[in-house]
């Protein structure tokens, strides 16, 4: 199996992560306007999805206890040793089970969004952005405090389904998850494209226009969040896989809502390609950062990680005060392609100056 | 059903901080329409002030709590002329309103640290990331009962403030024209009121009661750079539960998150088990959520009625 260099496995990785939460963001933020603050809430939920329930079903399967006593530290590693040493053997399994656990996670954020949906429709603005907020810190405390779901403090082991290439599994990993996370950015493209997709931005911009037009703007607005929240849980879960590990407090507000949140207007809310750019051009700047803290650390006296903070922070401020459509503006999504609408006039054209030669 | 004396007066002190950050959140909100989330550095900063003023000047900590109003306050007055001007004039959304106080609150934090990176390394302070003010708090007899100058402080800075914005709102000029310009910007300019002078005392407020209650924090929490970050979920479910349509919903839902934080998982204790305690944190939550669910505006439209601020 191929094996990427650990520097450009760091960007693909941070890329593709970033690129799946910020798109997600960018359905229920750009297309539609809810204040989502919550982004934590749905990214947690997928990775305690990834943690507890395919160690526990193999677990079971192979006899080994799977109730409480998997969650805690003393018996956890042991198991998911095990666990992933029985996996190594299968790779069918191993695929199966990766496969099943994004559904599964897709599934439980996609039900976690669609709870959402009643509190977004009945507050609005700032009410709303801190409820959300609120939420993704409850579920945090509570993977934190309670110890049988996913070890609390102490955290638990994932299992790896990718250790049946051997060495150089990180690397199939990082590149399953670029994968998706194109899926997710096609899938997106897509939707902004299709009628609901017209239709999302129309309840944006004036939701009793929409509604004139007989557009029912609270099952969209429900079904945008279950659609965003099914793929940042997915975003969650692979990053559990690929750190082998799930511990609540490594979930922050901080790298899961806010920074996506920092992407998304740094590229253009509303568009996807522009959101793609902001996670790009983020990664890049971030790594370069990590690369070369010891040479920045010798100019400036700062800690590395405190200067990430004070781009990032004139990054959200700039952006805002100068350019408050990102670097790419939202355009009108065109449905059928450049070439087809050009053929489709020329066509017509034709057909009119035949018409009005023979008239 | 017996509670702690020492858990109510703790209690008490806590929801102080909390009400009086959530009251800088429901200032700054009302005038300017900007839900700030540069609070928690502005907590911080607050904590921070009291903290290395202490450790310089030495003396009691309580003394520098006014500083910490004043440089917290100050940060407030920066974040309004370096960005929340531009984007009050150009009628910026809400969204975007928020999200700069955002980046505000990065850079502050981030400060913030370098701040504390240096009190620990040039000023060799070796506790500065992790400090605990309370073991300098001296203690005071009153009636024969030893206790903690705090106590006694926290209630008296928080009834001034409560009167302090009283009055100032219902009495003083500034305080009807901030209140003019919250009910409609536009036809209060046309009599003649600055909007500018009053988004200014509005952040000067706001910032200002952050850190204020950034100084009692410091008395009760252990401190380090992260603090704010850390509380102001609670500032922000106190502002919330309480409305932001009025300044006097910050205090009601402070009190309400801040009490409800300390004493409920207290009483409960005995019946449930001690399980609930690592679950305070939601309660208050919660109790916002719930809330909100059945009130969308909050708590002070109730207030807003009889007493029509």
């Amino acid at each position: 199996m191929i094996e990427l260099n650990p520097l450009v496995e760091l960007i693909i990785l941070n890329f593709s992560l970033g690129l799946m939460v910020a798109i997600s963001l960018n359905i229920e933020v750009g297309f539609l306007r809810i204040p989502q603050f919550g982004r934590l809430l749905a990214v947690i939920a997928g990775a305690i999805v990834a943690a507890a329930i395919p160690g526990r079903i193999l677990a079971l399967y192979l006899g080994m206890p799977a109730g409480i006593e998997y969650a805690n530290h003393m018996y956890n590693f042991r198991i998911v040793f095990e666990i992933n040493r029985f996996l190594s053997k299968n790779p069918l399994l191993s695929i199966t089970l990766f496969l099943s656990t994004m559904v599964m996670a897709a599934i439980v954020g996609g039900v976690i969004g669609y709870l959402c949906a009643y509190p977004a429709l009945r507050l609005k603005g700032a009410y709303l952005g801190i409820t959300l907020l609120t939420f993704g810190e409850i579920i945090t405390s509570i993977a934190w405090n309670y110890q049988p779901l996913v070890g609390g403090t102490t955290g638990v082991f994932v299992v790896n389904p990718f250790g049946f290439v051997g060495r150089g599994s990180s690397s199939l990993a990082v590149i399953s998850i670029l994968v998706i996370s194109i899926v997710s950015y096609v899938y997106a493209e897509l939707l902004i494209r299709s009628p609901f997709g017209r239709m999302l931005k129309a309840i944006r911009d004036s939701e009793v226009a929409a509604e004139v037009y007989g557009k029912n703007a609270v099952k969209a607005r429900a079904e945008t969040l279950v659609i965003g929240g099914a793929m940042a849980a997915v975003a969650g879960a692979l990053w559990a896989i690929y750190t082998g590990s799930m511990k609540a407090s490594t979930y922050t507000r901080l790298t899961w809502t806010f920074w996506p949140w920092a992407f998304m207007m740094l590229g253009g809310v509303g568009n996807n390609l522009g959101v793609l750019v902001g996670v790009l051009l983020y990664t890049l700047a971030r790594t370069a950062i990590i690369q070369y803290k010891h040479l920045l650390t010798s100019v400036i006296p700062i800690s590395a990680e405190w200067l990430e903070y004070i781009l990032i922070g004139i990054v959200i401020v700039a952006v805002i005060l100068y350019k408050p459509q990102g670097l790419i503006p939202e355009k009108p999504a065109l449905t059928l392609s450049r070439k087809t609408i050009e053929k489709i006039k020329d066509k017509i054209d034709t057909s009119t100056k035949n018409y009005q030669q023979t008239t | 059903m017996l509670i702690d004396s020492m858990l109510i007066v703790k209690a008490i002190v806590y929801s102080i901080s909390i009400a009086l950050g959530a009251t800088g959140v429901t200032i700054i909100y009302n005038a300017t329409k900007t839900f700030n989330f540069a609070h928690s550095s502005m907590v911080g900063w607050g904590v921070y002030v009291v903290f290395a003023f202490f450790f310089l000047f030495k003396g009691l900590p309580q003394i520098y709590f006014p500083i910490a109003f004043i440089f917290s306050g100050l940060l407030g007055v920066a974040t309004y002329f370096t960005v929340n001007r531009r984007l009050i004039m150009a009628k910026a959304s809400d969204i975007n309103l928020m999200m700069s106080t955002l980046g505000v609150d990065l850079i502050l934090f981030a400060f913030l640290n370098i701040f504390a990176d240096y009190l620990l390394y040039a000023h060799k302070i070796s506790i500065a990331k992790n400090f605990v003010l309370e073991t300098w708090d001296p203690y005071l007899s009153i009636f024969g009962v030893s206790v903690r100058l705090t106590w006694v402080i926290a209630p008296i800075v928080f009834v001034m403030i409560f009167l302090f914005i009283h009055f100032m709102f219902s009495k003083t000029r500034i305080g009807v024209a901030m209140r003019a310009t919250i009910e409609n910007p536009a036809l209060a300019q046309i009599q003649g009121i600055n909007p500018d002078v009053v988004y200014l005392t509005s952040w000067f407020l706001g910032g200002g009661l952050a850190g204020l209650s950034g100084g009692i924090l410091a008395m009760t929490f252990t401190g380090r750079p992260s603090i704010g970050m850390e509380v102001v979920v609670t500032f922000f479910a106190g502002a919330i539960v309480g409305g932001l349509e009025t300044v006097y919903g910050g205090f009601l839902g402070g009190f309400l998150v801040g009490l409800s934080e300390y004493i409920l998982p207290a009483m409960l204790a005995p019946t449930v088990g001690s399980w609930i305690n690592s679950y305070k944190m939601i309660i208050p939550l919660s109790i916002m959520v719930i809330t909100l669910l059945i009130r969308p505006s909050g708590l002070g439209i109730m207030i807003k009625r009889r007493v029509r601020i």
